[in-house]
């Protein structure tokens, strides 16, 4: 299974899950819905009790 | 920072903007601009020009380096991606560092997409040349330097392509040094048989 | 090859390897290990008397295996040098009670087991890169059984076995029983166009392999039954259609669908392959009496070596990647280094040749010229304020900086390799880098001429060179109509921008930053603008946890054919920036 993150479009606002490992290379990133390429990935908070 | 400008050294900076025919003028009040330009800090001359690229305004910027003793050039006109070599070879002829040009870029970035708001045009024109001027300040000569170049190849591999570029090389007259990993040269295409698209021997 | 051999200029240096690579363009010193050879390779004439006695076997490497050699040997009857060579490792060695056989042999006693492998130093101008590829190793397609079944060969194990010169002495025959095969099958794009297993990309030559391969044998045997089970036919070249006609009309049959499974009947040794058919969606079972994998290119196991030791990079597919995959395609981005044949990427032997003169002719202009005008605009090292951390070497696409890890030495900065992108000058945290023409000084000036009066009705718009700023131009050739509240700030690469512009820009009053770049594909400086990427996402974090909206800071990716996108992305940030309050800004001009 492919790693998936959450990313957010921070032209648009849009939120939405793309295939991401920190190994990878970095790639262009664009919002699925207005193209931007403000694109920001959306870190997932660290799990504390 | 390494390279700082000495407190002694006076700037003195000359802008010119230039019409471009109507393609500038047609929306921003160049007159305007220059004058705005002739008020600010270190600019000792400010001038417009139907069309700067031409004979006659690289002639005014020379002339002008030479009687007003000019140390940086801002030319307000068209992209640099066009005209910044002319302009550069322009400060070179008398005597002025080529890298000592800015280029402010009124034309596609300014008249030409706004086209319906020339007094917001002229405006942000104005602070365009204010901002070449503050970048100007800072310009330094910068050299060209030239390193030799050994007039000698190393091919590394020995198939079709490095013996290729090995004999083209030699031919012209270079010494060539062919690195080959395998006892023999020659590579995959020695072992096929016949190539295509004639069909002939491979070796 | 026998050219090669007798030039007087070419010095010509087998069993060697380049070991190291020091200096830049016109300047390079490289060492090369000279391996013995154990045979002198100037008075040896291949007589061929010193093999008799050898008592050493070996599989021959050049007919992969599918005939012997001795320990001493000539690698092929053409090899060029025309000399022997004795492999040390399978030598029983001068020992009188061993061997010592061939020592005896040869009456020019050319044989020395004393030899020793040498490294030589040499100086040249430029370095051309034709390491070549390998051939894709189908034993992991185990659905073809090419390890479990005698009869499945490779083609390029085929190429040997019909070759006049190779093993049968051009007969083709079968494995199992050395009898002619009356039904062959080629199985096409082995290893190539897979996403699973094996490589992705099309390997070029293949097609074109077999249907030459196809048209031998019915020269030779028109009775044998030829078919070929393929996805696509790729005979895009000068003068292959004709070939892939002949061979049609030569009744070579051509099945659209690649054999699931190949199984072997146990007494006949036959094959029957079960494929569907995807013109007639026809599953049938096809009996043959051998089948020839077409297997594809892949790069060189030698590559890796090579590109530690000139700095180069790979593209996704391994091979080798060029300073431009248009406009440079024989250059390395290294300076002075170009690329001949397959080592940039699969392709046949005209295009290699083709190549090969290409970069020839490439490195010709700098050699004829005699020297080579450095780029003016280059960054530099102020060695008082370095603090030897090597962030800038690490993200010099150019590897133009050198920097001792142990000594800790300032960095140094090979004005002949910079291309002046100035990803170094952003990355420093310490100000110890000069961009030279592009400095800080400069683009904080025309930062802070923007946003001395009305900061809040302006966006401050960073541009490279080469695509956004050009993208800009465009715009307003087009005469695209766009907001006039954009500032436009140029830099050579969106790697030069440095996070204090930006935030220098904010504490200025800035309602939006953009930052706009090349595509990825497109960065004019190899790969910079990732760096630019991966520093403005820092900058979201460090803008968000000062309670800053992260939004404010955009990134575009803008070609210079993208006119319409700039136009159209400018408009967007004015709408931005309209909703960005003065409360806002304030907030941020006290937070930075």
């Amino acid at each position: 299974m492919a790693e998936e993150a959450n990313f957010k479009c921070l032209r648009c606002g849009h939120q939405f899950k793309a295939p991401f490992s920190p190994k990878d290379e970095p790639q262009e990133r664009a919002c699925p819905e207005c193209g931007s390429n403000s694109v920001r990935r959306i870190k997932e908070k660290a799990k504390k009790k | 920072m390494a390279i700082e400008r000495s407190e002694s050294d006076e700037l003195r900076i000359g802008v010119f903007i230039c019409y471009c025919g109507l393609n500038i003028s047609g929306t921003v009040d160049c007159e305007a601009v220059a004058e705005y330009a002739q008020g600010l800090k270190d600019v000792v001359a400010a001038s417009t020009n139907r069309y700067t690229c031409s004979e006659p305004g690289q002639q005014e910027i020379k002339n002008d380096i030479k009687e007003h003793n000019l140390n940086r050039v801002v030319v307000a006109s068209c992209s640099p991606r066009m005209h910044e070599p002319t302009f550069r070879v322009a400060c070179q002829e008398v005597g002025l560092n080529p890298y000592l040009l800015e280029m402010v870029n009124l034309r596609e970035h300014c008249s030409w997409v706004h086209m319906h708001e020339p007094e917001k045009a002229t405006e942000k024109a104005k602070e365009m040349v204010k901002m070449g001027v503050a970048r100007a300040r800072f310009l330094q000569p910068q050299i060209e330097k030239e390193v030799p170049v050994d007039r000698s190849t190393m091919v590394i591999g020995g198939g079709i392509a490095g013996i290729q570029a090995s004999l083209d090389l030699a031919n012209a007259g270079y010494q060539v040094y062919l690195v080959e990993k395998k006892p023999s040269i020659g590579g995959v295409m020695a072992q096929i048989d016949k190539t295509f698209p004639t069909m002939d021997c491979s070796i | 090859m026998t050219d090669v051999g007798r030039h007087p200029r070419i010095e010509l240096m087998t069993l060697s390897e380049v070991v190291d690579v020091q200096g830049y363009i016109g300047n390079f010193r490289v060492k090369v290990l000279r391996k013995a050879r154990y045979v002198d390779e100037k008075e040896c004439t291949a007589c061929g008397d010193c093999l008799e006695d050898c008592p050493v076997t070996k599989p021959n490497e050049f007919d992969l295996g599918l005939s012997t050699r001795k320990a001493i040997y000539q690698p092929f009857p053409q090899a060029v040098p025309a000399a022997f060579a004795l492999n040390m490792e399978e030598c029983l060695g001068n020992n009188p009670i061993a061997c010592g056989k061939c020592l005896e042999k040869c009456e020019k006693e050319c044989i020395d087991y004393d030899m020793q492998d040498k490294e030589v130093e040499i100086k040249v101008g430029t370095i051309i890169v034709a390491t070549g590829m390998d051939v894709y190793d189908p034993t992991e397609l185990d659905e073809f059984g090419y390890t479990r079944f005698e009869n499945v060969v490779t083609s390029l194990e085929f190429e040997r076995l019909i070759n006049a010169g190779g093993p049968t002495e051009g007969h083709l025959i079968r494995p199992t029983d050395w009898q002619l095969p009356k039904r062959v099958a080629f199985i096409q794009c082995i290893g190539s166009r897979s996403e699973k297993r094996g490589n992705p990309y099309c390997s070029n030559v293949c097609c074109m392999n077999t249907i030459k391969d196809s048209l031998l044998i019915k020269n030779h045997w028109p009775e044998v039954e030829i078919k070929v089970f393929y996805m696509d036919i790729r005979a895009f070249g000068k003068g292959f259609e004709d070939l892939y006609k002949r061979s049609k009309a030569e009744g070579v049959m051509y099945i659209r669908g690649i054999p699931g499974d190949i199984r072997e009947d146990q007494e006949t040794k036959n094959l029957f392959l079960l494929a569907e058919d995807s013109n007639t969606g026809k599953v049938m079972e096809h009996e043959v009496d051998m089948v020839i994998l077409s297997i594809g290119l892949i790069p060189s196991t030698e590559n890796s070596l090579i590109r530690q030791l000139l700095t180069l990079s790979r593209t996704s597919d391994g091979f080798f990647m060029e300073a431009h995959p248009k406009l440079q395609p024989v250059d390395a981005p290294t300076k002075g280094v170009f690329f001949a044949g397959c080592a940039e990427s699969p392709k046949d032997i005209k295009d290699s040749v083709t190549q090969a003169s290409a970069s020839a002719s490439r490195a010709n202009i700098l050699m004829s010229a005699g020297k080579f005008t450095v780029e003016a605009i280059t960054s530099l090292i102020n060695e008082e304020l370095c603090k030897a951390c090597g962030l800038c070497a690490r993200v010099c696409p150019y590897h133009a900086i050198e920097f001792d890890k142990e000594k800790k030495l300032p960095a140094r900065v090979i004005e002949a390799s910079c291309a002046g992108c100035g990803t170094c000058g952003a990355e420093c945290a310490f100000d110890a880098v000069v961009m030279r023409h592009f400095t800080d000084q400069q683009i904080l000036g025309q930062v802070e001429a923007i946003l001395e009066e009305n900061p809040q009705d302006k966006v401050v718009v960073f541009a490279c060179n080469w695509c956004s700023y050009a993208g800009a131009d465009y715009a307003g050739v087009s005469r695209l109509q766009y907001p006039p509240s954009i500032r436009i700030i140029r830099t050579m690469c969106s790697g030069r921008v440095d996070e204090k512009f930006v935030l220098h820009a904010f504490k200025l009053g800035a309602p939006i930053v953009l930052v706009s770049g090349c595509h990825f594909a497109d960065c004019h400086y190899i790969n910079a603008n990732r760096w630019t990427q991966k520093r403005v996402e820092k900058l979201w974090d460090k803008l968000e946890k000062k309670g800053i909206r992260p939004e404010r800071l955009q990134l575009e990716w803008i070609s210079a054919a993208e006119g319409l996108k700039f136009a159209k992305v400018m408009k967007e940030m004015e709408e931005l920036r309209q909703g960005v309050t003065l409360e806002e800004i304030d907030y941020t001009r006290k937070e930075l």
